[in-house]
């Protein structure tokens, strides 16, 4: 069989595209509404920490910020984040993916103080 | 001078590890361990889990002693807590939790045990800054009723995060029926936890110990 040319680079371009959304999330970064005390955080640290591709977890109550990072070249898809903090009793109001590491991320909001 | 209980409650206190709502249930696949000191009035244990963030189950040990010291009840339950409503708002967070269990009671003014029941409501609402709370706990039985309504309000001096000391200045006023208590129990109490614990000490206007500890793992 063969494959056209154009298709061939589509189906790279998709393929490249894809592996570099895996490799580059790095660090997802959570707006989490009911974020008031300790023992919130500590239900959410609790859920995200058993996920397999979590190496590590930050909470921020002032920013209502929860951030993952995650492990080389692992991910958690939206849908299983959006579930995990609903389940944990919270609500999610945005998910961003990002390249930061999580140790820029508490400067960032410890700098917004 | 302080009776052998009041100490009991100060080293109960001593061994926790130091630690703004006292809730039922604490989050998901956590236990929560509560001991409370009510002014000699009222002393309970407590040990539930949560299997989901929305309910938890197990239960306590309740002493009731009236002011007089002419009733005294013992119960030991078993309860469901139930998140009925939660409210998840930006910064904030607002919640009505509803409980029923049943129990094995003892008296002095009454012989053997009986069956108890018990029933309840929690609504709350908490800031990093600002928390209130109004609890109502009815415990009876063929012998005895007897209502427990606590409402609290909180104020933190500062806003605290995940890893901070959190410092809260509590007043709160708790109502007995059944003959305990007459009038309004009024309380001034300082709360502090960190990471998985809390503590909250202080006196009731008649000058009586007043103080809780919780740890959820």
């Amino acid at each position: 069989m063969k494959i056209p040319m154009k298709s061939l680079h589509k189906i790279v371009f998709a393929l490249l595209l894809g592996f570099s959304s895996i490799a580059s999330a790095e660090t997802i970064e959570m707006d989490v509404n009911g974020l008031v005390c300790a023992f919130c955080a500590q239900g959410i640290e609790k859920t995200l920490k058993a996920f397999p591709a979590t190496e590590s977890v930050f909470v921020s109550l002032e920013h209502r910020i929860v951030a993952i990072k995650l492990k080389d070249d692992a991910d958690i898809d939206d849908a299983t984040l959006r579930k995990a903090i609903i389940d944990a009793g919270y609500a999610v109001v945005a998910i961003r993916r990002t390249e930061n590491s999580l140790e820029s991320i508490r400067t960032r909001v410890s700098r917004r103080d | 001078m302080y009776s052998y209980k009041h100490w009991a409650a100060v080293a109960l206190l001593g061994t926790l590890p130091v630690a703004a709502t006292a809730k039922p249930i604490a989050f998901a696949k956590g236990t929560t361990v509560m001991a409370e000191y009510g002014a000699g009035t009222m002393n309970e244990a407590q040990l539930f889990y949560a299997p989901r963030y929305w309910y938890s189950l197990g239960g306590g040990w309740l002493e009731l002693e009236s002011e007089e010291g002419t009733k005294q009840r013992r119960i030991t339950y078993v309860r469901g807590n139930l998140l009925a409503k939660r409210w998840n708002l930006p910064g904030a967070q607002a919640n009505i939790f509803v409980w029923g269990g049943l129990g094995q009671a003892t008296g002095n003014d009454f012989s053997g045990s009986t069956s108890s029941r018990n029933a309840g409501f929690q609504a709350d609402y908490e800031t990093r800054r600002v928390y209130s709370s109004l609890r109502s706990d009815l415990h009876e039985s063929d012998e005895f009723s007897h209502r427990i309504d606590t409402i609290q309000v909180g104020w933190a001096p500062y806003a605290h995060d995940y890893d901070d000391l959190a410092t809260w200045v509590v007043v709160q006023g708790r109502d007995y029926t059944g003959g305990l208590y007459r009038g309004t129990e009024v309380a001034l109490l300082v709360r502090l936890f960190k990471g998985r614990t809390w503590v909250e000490f202080g006196a009731t206007a008649d000058g009586n110990l007043q103080a809780m500890a919780m740890v959820n793992f």
